[in-house]
């Protein structure tokens, strides 16, 4: 029995090659949709805890600043702390390489001479030229190659407005120790990275190492004494843990898209199984009647399944490696822009992330094949031999069906009233709910468009209506594609409705002309000033009706949550323009910033802390914990962790004088902005500046906004083309199962043309439902994310916005999508013989 | 001579070594210049023309509590250029060189010899070297997880005090070593050659006996301790000749009143590459000995555990002019200094004991060896 089970499998196999190719190729892009998820995720995490561990070696604990940088007469105090037995100080931030857009080099300025061990030990001859050549910088081979730079060269570089020249004087392979580690890593004196770039008396941090014996724990509770307010003490590991924290929204959300995919696979290996199942029933009942037991019978659809997740696992790793690579670009830029965490360099597919995607392949198609497998091993011998349709029993079974998937929305959505407001997680309870609804609706509706009556003639419409009696083939195709529908319109209208919530927030609060900050700003935030004379410059224009400056950290509350910390004027004429306020007159907010040194908290932060006008918000200083009065809650799109507003005097009292990142002018009016930004960079021709006008900044912002959807867009399109894959595969199906029909068709004097136009309508038919379910689905599931996800993860109110355009367009590609899908299978069919004509058909 | 090597080496570990006398853009080092016009206190103060300088306080102390415990102590403060004129930035970080100081505290009835060592940039927030006015000469923040700083100050008597600690070897000291006698220049006009090719040399004077009183602390128990010191200044920037790799050299205060300092610099093979030697008398007299006036023999080795490196242990020692036959032996055989800071770096210093040829007890000093062992870092 047991070699016939194994022909057997052989023998389906080649019977339904097309078939069974199609569910490979389900398995193979649901697998490579989550793997390729993962390995970014993944990746995005090694390369922040890769660069730690290049840059801080063996450290045991990282000293760091609550504002961003610390103060570097910290590092005597932390040498004189028993238990210490080496600190390092490090002075870091990223600089831009000019001419060269997008190249920068991520800076660690070390103290090289004290250093003869670590990650920053030099060649010996080296150190020399790193104290003596100014500008001298070590860069990794990864990264000289890539720019083309051999020792000796020269690069010019800007952090703020200030420029560098810097000299390649060695080579430091920090991606030796860890690689993931950024390529961008390069090494300069602690004295020339500060005196050329920085800051006096600005460091970032100081590495220690605890003394033989000494456990970590203990020391940075000594530490933490010694330093008081002054500055916190992580170990590299909860370095990444915070950086996982930062991430994980964006992490759950990209993984959550990527398990619809399988979702969509899982479907497609369901609806091969049944109707391998459907034509092998026969087979099935004979083997059941000459003795096979259940247990055998499920083993051999069960082993097919597996096969087929084997399969689709083995094409699917390397697709989601190539996805990966293809992504990595994007997600690095969203890391790097949005998150300021290390940029990706590296994809990294780890055997766990192999596991990983084995796993998901196989759970797939095993949870694909489980139900047809159990259902043809309960049943009778005699069912199975007994040549009634299945359909019958599809058919009645529609209406159950729908049921229960009424009953999975009803639960989703009675999980998040319930929890919602306690557990974020919850907001997903609702849109599995409609997940799980919109196929197990499909049936129901494929059923009601037949008993729309058949038309007199065989054609498309024929076609289209007749589904209704081929529900276990059509259903599940039908019920993939609704799900990918879904999918597809609701993060449409949700992307649609947030960037249109951003362009209506942009033109509220974009008011000034004319936008100046640096090319490092993005990434180096704080660090990236704008010099006095730059300024002075500014002020002098005499264009200039008003001259707006901002400053920004990123910083702590005083319950730990990293908050980005700006400050501004708002003394400004016309600050009360710059803020959108949730609820309150913005006049009013801006005077109490001015005289009471209020602060104004972004939505998410005033969700997340619950936070409101006229509570308080302790934020770290640069000497301890500073208590604000909240004065007001700003709507805010940039930083997702939440984002405090203050007026400049109380921002440098609290985080201690500095030079601001940002300048915007506002002009006299009838002004030409792009005129005085050309009039500006040739005022100021020697500082590294971005000189916007208003007009360009935005569509900058868009721009970035467009690149941190890009990979939900490649996620949407692989769930569309696993569910196009699905109506091939229903299609084929129907060819073969009704073979016998066709046959009748063609000896009743059908044309081979009708044949074919039945199936496209066929096509279209699973197309169509597919696209109403989607929609529909689509729908809720966008007010789901919209109203539920959005503001428990990222805690933003978005505006709900339909893009009608786009739907119409992505309604369109679908339903070409599926006629497509649908070519060869009516070609195969319309090419039935009459000879097939058996008795058992009549 | 002293540790003229000893820095080179740091500067070797750290850096290109003395071929590159120059910085990049900068001024080449001076050379020791043999018509210096010595002038003190100004020049107990840091020198910063020449590459390298060196405060050098080696003794033995008497515990006051035990008469007859003895013990040995060296502190020594290293003033390492690596490039004369480091570009001018605006940061409390920019230098361009190192200080660099060792502490060992021996204790040869208990058989222990310990270490303890700083290195920092030569930066005000880390250690320096004072300016003539300032009572400090040379000054160092206290190794990782201990408080304080280290230091060498020259009080308006002329008395050094010295003051250095490590918490975690459970070591310090706390002394006063006042001169007992005048200043002696080691060669003509305190030029000492190092080499026969011209241009190895320094500029060199030692305090040869210092009445030393202070407090010692070993395994974190402090003893008041009286004894006498010697110290050793030298300045220069390329001292080695390149075929060199260390030296032996002694300073012997003998029972008699006079004092010998010895030294001689090895090729790879061992051999005596150049070595000369001062005699001084109770009355003030100096005698700069040719390399014929006086031979220093092994007696014995004692290999290094922690290095590998093997040492010669215990010399004759004779200057036959002088009639000097003294017998030299380590108090300790352990007592190498390895540090963990500049790779490779390891040398055995120590207090010996001197007998005569009857057998009877005729002075004490101390003995520094560098370059022996297959890891030691060459010193150029």
């Amino acid at each position: 029995m047991r070699a016939y089970l194994a022909r057997a499998v052989g023998r389906e196999l080649r019977a339904g090659k097309a078939l069974f190719l199609l569910s490979v190729a389900g398995v193979a892009l649901g697998v490579g949709a989550v793997l390729s998820i993962q390995i970014l995720n993944g990746s995005a995490l090694g390369a922040f805890a890769g660069t730690v561990r290049a840059v801080s070696g063996d450290a045991d604990l990282s000293v760091l600043g609550w504002t961003g940088a610390l103060d570097e007469a910290l590092f005597p105090e932390v040498l004189a702390v028993r238990g210490v037995a080496a600190a390092r100080p490090l002075w870091r931030a990223d600089a831009v390489v000019e001419g060269r857009p997008g190249a920068s080099l991520e800076l660690v300025g070390a103290d090289l001479l004290g250093a003869a061990r670590g990650p920053s030990a030099l060649p010996p001859a080296a150190l020399e030229g790193a104290l003596g050549t100014p500008g001298w910088v070590a860069v990794t081979p990864a990264w000289a190659e890539e720019m083309g730079w051999r020792e000796g060269d020269r690069i010019d570089v800007s952090l703020g407005s200030r420029r560098a020249r810097l000299v390649v004087g060695a080579r430091v392979d920090f991606q030796a120790a860890a690689p993931l580690a950024s390529r961008r890593l390069a090494l300069m004196d602690i004295g020339q990275a500060q005196g050329l770039l920085g800051t006096r008396g600005r460091i970032h941090q100081i590495d220690v190492r605890a003394a033989p014996g000494v456990a970590p724990g203990a020391l940075a509770e000594r530490l933490s004494a010694a330093l008081g307010e002054r500055a916190r003490v992580a170990t590299p590991e909860q370095r990444t843990v915070e950086a996982g924290g930062l991430l994980s929204a964006f992490r759950l959300n990209l993984t959550a898209l990527s398990l619809v995919s399988v979702l969509v696979g899982g479907f497609l290996v369901y609806a091969s199984v049944r109707a391998s199942l459907a034509r092998r029933r026969e087979e099935l009942g004979m083997l059941r009647a000459v003795g096979a037991t259940r247990a055998q019978v499920l083993g051999l659809v069960l082993g097919e399944a597996a096969l087929l997740g084997i399969l689709g696992t083995a094409a699917g790793v390397p697709l989601g490696w190539l996805a990966a690579q293809a992504n990595v670009g994007a997600v690095s830029g969203t890391v790097r822009n949005l998150y300021l965490l290390e940029g990706i360099d590296r994809v990294a597919l780890t055997p766990a992330l192999v596991a990983l995607g084995a796993a998901t392949g196989l759970a797939g198609a095993l949870a694909g094949a489980l139900w047809p497998a159990l259902d043809a091993a309960r049943a009778d011998p005699r069912a199975l031999l007994a040549s009634i349709a299945v359909e019958e029993g599809a058919g009645a079974r529609a209406g159950r069906l729908l049921a229960a998937g009424l009953a999975a929305l009803a639960a989703g959505l009675a999980v998040y009233a319930l929890a919602g407001e306690r557990l974020a997680a919850a907001g997903f309870a609702p849109a599995v709910g409609i997940l799980v609804a919109v196929p197990l609706a499909t049936p129901a509706l494929l059923r009601g468009m037949g008993r729309a009556g058949l038309p007199h003639r065989l054609g498309i419409a024929y076609g289209l209506r007749s589904l209704g009696g081929r529900l276990s083939a059509s259903a599940p195709a039908a019920g993939a594609l609704a799900v990918a529908v879904a999918m597809l319109a609701g993060v449409t209208v949700m992307v649609g409705s947030f960037r249109d919530t951003v362009e209506r927030w942009l033109d509220a609060t974009l008011r000034a002309d004319v936008y100046v900050t640096t090319p490092s700003w993005r990434r180096a935030r704080s660090e990236a000033t704008l010099a006095p004379e730059v300024l002075a410059t500014l002020r002098a224009y005499p264009g200039a009706r008003s001259v707006d400056v901002l400053r920004q950290h990123t910083g702590y509350t005083a319950d730990g949550r990293r908050v980005q910390v700006s400050g501004v004027d708002a003394a400004v004429p016309g600050a009360d323009g710059r803020v959108a306020l949730v609820a309150g007159d913005a006049g009013e907010a801006m005077r109490a910033l001015r005289e009471r040194g209020a602060v104004l908290v972004s939505e998410p932060l005033a969700r997340k802390a619950g936070l409101a006008p006229g509570g308080a918000l302790a934020l770290r200083g640069r000497e301890g914990p500073v208590r604000f009065p909240v004065a007001g809650v700003y709507r805010d799109y940039g930083a997702e962790g939440g984002a405090v507003l203050m007026d400049l005097e109380a921002y440098a009292r609290a985080f201690g004088p500095g030079a601001p990142s940002n300048a915007a002018l506002t002009l006299a009016p009838g002004d030409d902005p792009e005129r005085a930004v050309a009039a500006l960079r040739a005022a100021l021709p020697g500082a590294a500046l971005q000189i916007r006008s208003n007009r360009t900044l935005r569509g900058e912002v868009l721009a970035i906004f467009e690149q941190t959807f890009a990979v939900t867009r490649l996620l949407e399109a692989m769930g569309l083309v696993i569910a196009a894959a699905g109506v091939t595969l229903s299609l084929l199906v129907l060819a073969r199962d009704r073979r016998a029909e066709l046959a009748l068709y063609r000896a009743l004097g059908a044309s081979r043309g009708q044949l074919f136009r039945v199936f496209l309508g066929r096509g279209l038919a699973v197309g169509g439902a597919g696209l109403v379910l989607g929609l529909a689905g689509g729908g809720a599931l966008a007010v789901v994310l919209v109203r539920a996800v959005n503001p428990a993860f990222f805690g933003w109110t978005l505006g709900i916005s339909v893009p009608l355009r786009a739907l119409a367009l992505e309604a369109l590609a679908i339903l070409a999508a599926a006629a497509a899908a649908s070519l060869y299978p009516a070609l195969a069919a319309s090419r039935t013989p009459a000879q097939e004509l058996s008795r058992d058909a009549l | 001579m002293r540790s003229s090597a000893l820095a080179l080496a740091l500067a070797a570990a750290l850096a290109a070594g003395a071929a590159a006398a120059a910085g990049p853009e900068g001024r080449a080092w001076a050379p020791a210049d043999p018509a210096h016009r010595w002038s003190f206190p100004r020049d107990h103060h840091a020198h910063r023309e020449y590459r390298n300088e060196w405060w050098y306080l080696t003794g033995t102390l008497e515990d006051a509590a035990a008469p007859g415990r003895r013990l040995g102590y060296q502190v020594t403060f290293f003033r390492v250029g690596l490039v004369r004129d480091p570009p001018a930035l605006d940061s409390a970080w920019a230098t361009g060189g190192a200080v660099m100081a060792h502490l060992a505290i021996t204790d040869p009835g208990a058989g222990t010899h310990r270490f303890a060592e700083v290195l920092w940039r030569d930066v005000p927030m880390l250690g320096g070297f004072g300016a003539e006015g300032d009572p400090v000469l040379a000054w160092a923040v206290a190794p990782p997880g201990t408080a304080g700083r280290w230091a060498l100050t020259l009080g308006a008597d002329g008395a050094f005090a010295v003051s250095a600690r490590d918490d975690a070897q459970g070591i310090a000291l706390e002394l006063v070593a006042r001169p007992e006698r005048p200043v002696v220049l080691q060669g003509p006009n305190g030029y000492s050659r190092k080499a026969a090719a011209p241009g190895h040399a320094s500029l060199y004077y030692s305090f040869t006996r210092m009445a030393t009183s202070g407090a010692v602390t070993l395994d974190g128990r402090a003893r008041a301790v009286r004894g006498t010191s010697w110290m050793d200044r030298e300045m220069g920037s390329s001292q080695l000749a390149p075929a060199q790799v260390g030296w032996d050299w002694f300073a012997l205060r003998l029972a008699d009143g006079r004092d010998l300092m010895l030294y001689a610099l090895r090729r790879a093979d061992g051999t005596v590459d150049f070595r000369r030697a001062t005699l001084l008398t109770p009355d003030g007299a100096v005698r700069w000995l040719e390399a014929d006036a006086w031979r220093a023999e092994p007696l014995g080795r004692w290999r290094s555990a922690a290095t590998g490196a093997e040492y010669p242990s215990g010399w004759t020692v004779t200057v036959p002019s002088a009639g000097i036959r003294l017998t030299v032996r380590p108090e300790l055989d352990a007592a190498e200094n390895v540090s963990s800071r500049v790779p490779g770096l390891a040398y055995w210093e120590g207090p010996v004991r001197l007998t005569g040829p009857d057998g009877r007890a005729a002075g004490e000093g101390y003995v520094e060896l560098t370059g022996y062992g297959a890891r030691a870092r060459p010193p150029i």
